[in-house]
């Protein structure tokens, strides 16, 4: 492969080029309620080129090697193009040449287990909720999908990584009279098919919580105090302060980018946050982004203060900072983009007990729902919470969805717990030609974050 | 193809080959700077078959060895997904004028030059930071099933973005033309976001309440994934559509017309059949206010005891790659009817209230129920007929059910949304907004 690879590269004439080939594996098994409505193993594959000429870099797609050459012609072009107009010109850090491969260590090949076994796997799953009367339906997915990734550079860079993805998510819908209500299912990692195994309890509990949740109050709309569990202290940390330490979001927006400075206060005293995809055995694990450069952990806020980012060969030469390998893809069909690896708040001192009493009344809010961040303005929902009054947690409540902004809200987080839970699963899409990371992790502990904007319904 | 289809039909009772080649080519601006370009050249085929009741699928980029193909789908049968259905005999379509054939030679450079053109009014009349896209792409689409369908269409569109960012923020407003062939982004779109740029450059922190909210293009995917979402024979199917008893009803109130009309080329995207090969025809969903009909693809038609209504698109939510994507039911073509009254009129029936020009999280929530909780991103606040200013915390929430039971006036102009439905501004009353205040 690499071999033809290399022929196909040496007909790019730039100061800089790169390619990268892809063999996808996806395999999938799909229900819908009681219905099996998908099952297959099917794989796909294709390259992309980009190429630096005279400061003008660009980037080409290409799924049927016929097409290389005038692929080729496309992304010359086009960086020619960019080099004739472009009023700053771009340049790639230096960084050294790796030769490499890196195959992971797997808990379980999942494609060395038999498709009615995954079959299986899930039907059982699936069965527990269905076991109840107000479940009307679920939608539940398994999938493992692997990227087999070839990469070469014009500087001798030479890379081969598999990226092995399992998954079980999805969703369960109660439904009483008129009212429906939702909670996410998930479950998986970057190890192996292991990650999906042994989950009876897990679905158990998220059944009883859906059930729950028919029962529940609307929370009501305004300005809370509120205890965020990990799963929802990650995705807070990865929508409100996550993107943008994403070097490329902030690139081109001189504003933002001098309030964004290496040593600004954004945060409290209390926060300490961390990108460190090398961690083995958790969802962002990977060695080499798909730059070929390989990944480190990040310190991005020490103490509250702004302390690194997040960068490709092209922003760290810019910022003038080190690289940090999160330049990725979600597969073939797209050049890379900056993204957080595995982000997660540092753990403090303190016990939910404790955190709670410190909020004295509030809500404690549980597990998130989707998260969007534009500019300094963010959202993200919980699957549900508790009032807290007085130090103690009582009645459920649903519908929350929770915005903030930027630079307020990272001040207003005024404890962090002692325990730190990784995501199992994720999704996040982002970009003008829109990417989703499924690796993308996000985590910490149980935090205390003041003033929280909640919508109600 | 051809060799392919006949290969499955001996060992099939049906089968049905999609096949795509597209090119796409885009030009990105940053801070008013020519500084990213991509091109895309993506082809493949994906092959569903029946056999005995069951559903087969696979699908490739580069279709080496037919009969592993084949036998890819032949694996996948042993699953046992139910297909009731079969693939449809269709003829005769209507010829629609969709494809530009400009748009295959149109250069980069000349979209740079569109691009540079724009960034110069908006840098001319305002201090925003400025982003700018412009995209075009042509494709071919064949789909052949082994009961005699064999139809295809050649298509092209065009995209050009402009979004002026209101600075230290990253937030700001944007416009879109979206069309069959190249264009210059209409003078009215520039002045209509310089206008509201200008006007909104304080910001003001009012209190929250019920309120007045004009929902901006922007925001109104908000809407359109709850309304598909209860309209769909899925969620109907599946019994999570509050909708499911009631068409002939009143659901909205009667200002709002929905209508879905594939054949519609003056429109980029128009289609003459869907990614099943059924004809496409026009259909009303809801008529003044009142639900007229659900939308089916040919797996749910059959479930259902309807008929495809030319529903069965390869997408999700999302979007996402069609060629590995099984069609599901997508109210593809949406538009709402606009109303009489201009923005500026709309503007002026407002005492006070709240204009939400993009929804942050519109993605999240009890969708099927039809519940929103959205971050206005920005939204402009408005007292007394004119806007005052901008507002950044705060959330617009409700349910689309009783919010669309409110309207006051739709606007009279239609904008594209961000998932390819086409919208006029609507206005609604009593809408809870949530404030710092």
């Amino acid at each position: 492969m690499f071999d033809k690879l290399r022929a196909m590269l040496s007909k790019v004439d730039a100061d800089y080029a790169d390619i990268r080939y892809e063999l996808k594996k996806d395999t999938i098994v799909s229900f819908s309620g009681k219905e099996l409505t998908e099952i297959g193993a099917n794989s796909t594959d294709g390259y992309v080129v980009r190429a630096l000429k005279d400061g003008g870099m660009a980037s080409v797609v290409f799924t049927k090697e016929a097409d290389a050459e005038r692929a080729v012609r496309s992304v010359m072009e086009s960086a020619e193009l960019i080099a004739r107009n472009a009023k700053k010109p771009a340049k790639l850090a230096e960084v050294e040449l790796v030769q490499g491969a890196f195959i992971p260590a797997l808990k379980e090949d999942p494609r060395e287990i038999s498709m009615s076994e995954k079959l299986e796997l899930v039907r059982k799953y699936n069965d527990i909720p269905l076991g109840h009367e107000k479940i009307a339906t679920t939608s539940i997915t398994y999938q493992d999908i692997i990227r087999e990734k070839h990469f070469l550079n014009s500087e001798g860079t030479q890379m081969r990584e598999d990226l092995v993805t399992t998954r079980i998510a999805g969703e369960l819908i109660a439904k009483d009279g008129d009212l429906t209500q939702n909670l996410r299912v998930a479950a998986g990692g970057s190890n192996g098919f292991s990650t999906v195994r042994d989950q009876e309890d897990y679905f158990e509990k998220r059944t009883k919580i859906v059930l729950d949740l028919l029962k529940a109050k609307p929370v009501e709309g305004g300005v809370h105090n509120c205890v965020l569990n990990p799963s929802l202290a990650g995705v807070f940390v990865h929508e409100a302060f996550g993107h943008y330490s994403e070097a490329d979001l902030i690139e081109n927006l001189p504003s933002m980018r001098e309030k964004m400075k290496i040593g600004s206060k954004l945060g409290n005293q209390v926060l300490n946050i961390v990108d460190n995809a090398t961690m083995a055995d958790q969802l962002g694990f990977y060695k080499y982004d798909d730059e070929g450069v390989p990944v480190r952990s990040t310190q991005l806020m020490k103490n509250g203060v702004l302390s690194g980012r997040l960068h490709s060969r092209r922003s760290a030469a810019e910022f003038g900072e080190p690289v940090s390998g999160h330049c990725v893809a979600q597969d073939y069909r797209f050049a890379p983009i900056i993204r957080m690896g595995t982000i997660f708040i540092e753990p403090g001192t303190q016990s939910l007990e404790e955190l709670t009493a410190a909020l004295g009344d509030g809500l404690y809010i549980l597990d998130a729902k989707g998260g969007a961040t534009a500019g300094e303005n963010f959202t993200f929902g919980a699957q549900y919470g508790y009032v807290v009054k007085g130090g103690k947690v009582a009645e459920m409540v649903r519908d929350i969805n929770i915005s903030g902004n930027l630079y307020e809200t990272m001040k207003n987080i005024t404890a962090v717990g002692n325990d730190l839970v990784l995501s199992k699963t994720g999704g996040c899409g982002k970009g003008p030609i829109m990417q989703t990371n499924m690796r993308s992790c996000s985590g910490g502990p149980h935090i205390l974050v003041n003033g929280l904007v909640i919508g109600g319904a | 193809m051809e060799q392919l289809l006949e290969m499955a039909g001996k060992v099939c009772d049906s089968a049905e080959i999609y096949s795509i080649d597209y090119a796409d080519k885009s030009v990105f601006f940053e801070n008013a700077k020519f500084n990213n370009a991509d091109s895309k050249f993506q082809s493949g085929l994906s092959l569903r078959i029946i056999k005995e009741g069951k559903l087969g699928f696979a699908y490739t980029r580069n279709l080496t060895d037919r009969q592993e193909f084949l036998q890819n789908a032949l694996d996948s049968l042993k699953g046992g997904v139910g297909a009731g259905f079969d693939f449809p005999l269709t003829k005769e379509l209507p010829r629609l004028a969709i494809f530009d054939p400009s748009l295959e030679n149109l250069s980069a450079e000349k979209m740079v030059q569109e691009c540079d053109r724009v960034c110069d009014i908006f840098k001319s009349k305002t201090d925003a930071e400025i982003e700018m896209a412009a995209s075009a792409n042509t494709g071919k689409l064949r789909i052949m099933n082994s009961s005699g369908t064999d139809v295809s269409m050649k298509s092209s569109g065009y995209e050009i973005f402009g979004h002026i960012i209101y600075p230290g923020t990253g937030v700001g407003i944007w416009r879109a033309l979206m069309s069959k062939g190249f264009g210059k982004m209409p003078d009215d779109l520039v002045s209509e976001m310089i206008d509201l740029y200008t006007k909104t450059s304080k910001v003001l922190e009012p209190k929250g309440g019920k309120m007045k909210v004009l929902f901006m293009p922007g925001s109104q995917i908000t809407f359109n994934w709850r309304i598909s979402s209860g309209i769909s024979s899925k969620s109907v199917y599946e019994k999570v559509s509050p909708l499911a008893e009631k068409v002939g009803e009143r659901i909205f109130h009667e200002k709002i017309t929905i209508e879905d009309d594939p054949l519609d080329d003056e429109f980029p995207g128009a289609r003459s059949f869907d990614d099943e090969g059924v004809a496409c025809k026009p259909m009303t969903v809801v008529e003044n206010g009142v639900l007229k009909s659900f939308f089916y693809d040919l797996d749910h038609a059959k479930k259902m005891n309807a008929q495809s209504t030319g529903h069965g698109y390869r997408t999700t939510r999302w979007g996402g790659d069609r060629l590995t994507l099984k069609p599901t039911p997508a109210l593809s073509h949406m538009s709402i009817k606009p109303g009489k009254k201009s923005f500026a009129e709309l503007v002026k029936q407002m005492d006070r209230g709240m204009i939400i020009e993009n929804a942050l999280g519109f993605h999240s929530g009890n969708i099927p129920n039809g519940d929103y909780s959205v971050g206005v991103n920005p939204g402009f606040y408005v007292e007394k007929g004119e806007i005052v200013g901008r507002v950044k915390d705060a959330m617009v929430a409700g349910n689309i059910y009783e919010t669309l039971k409110n309207v006051v006036d739709v606007g009279d102009k239609l904008y594209p949304s961000s998932d390819g439905a086409w919208v006029p501004v609507i206005l609604c009353d009593d809408v809870s907004v949530a404030t710092k205040n």
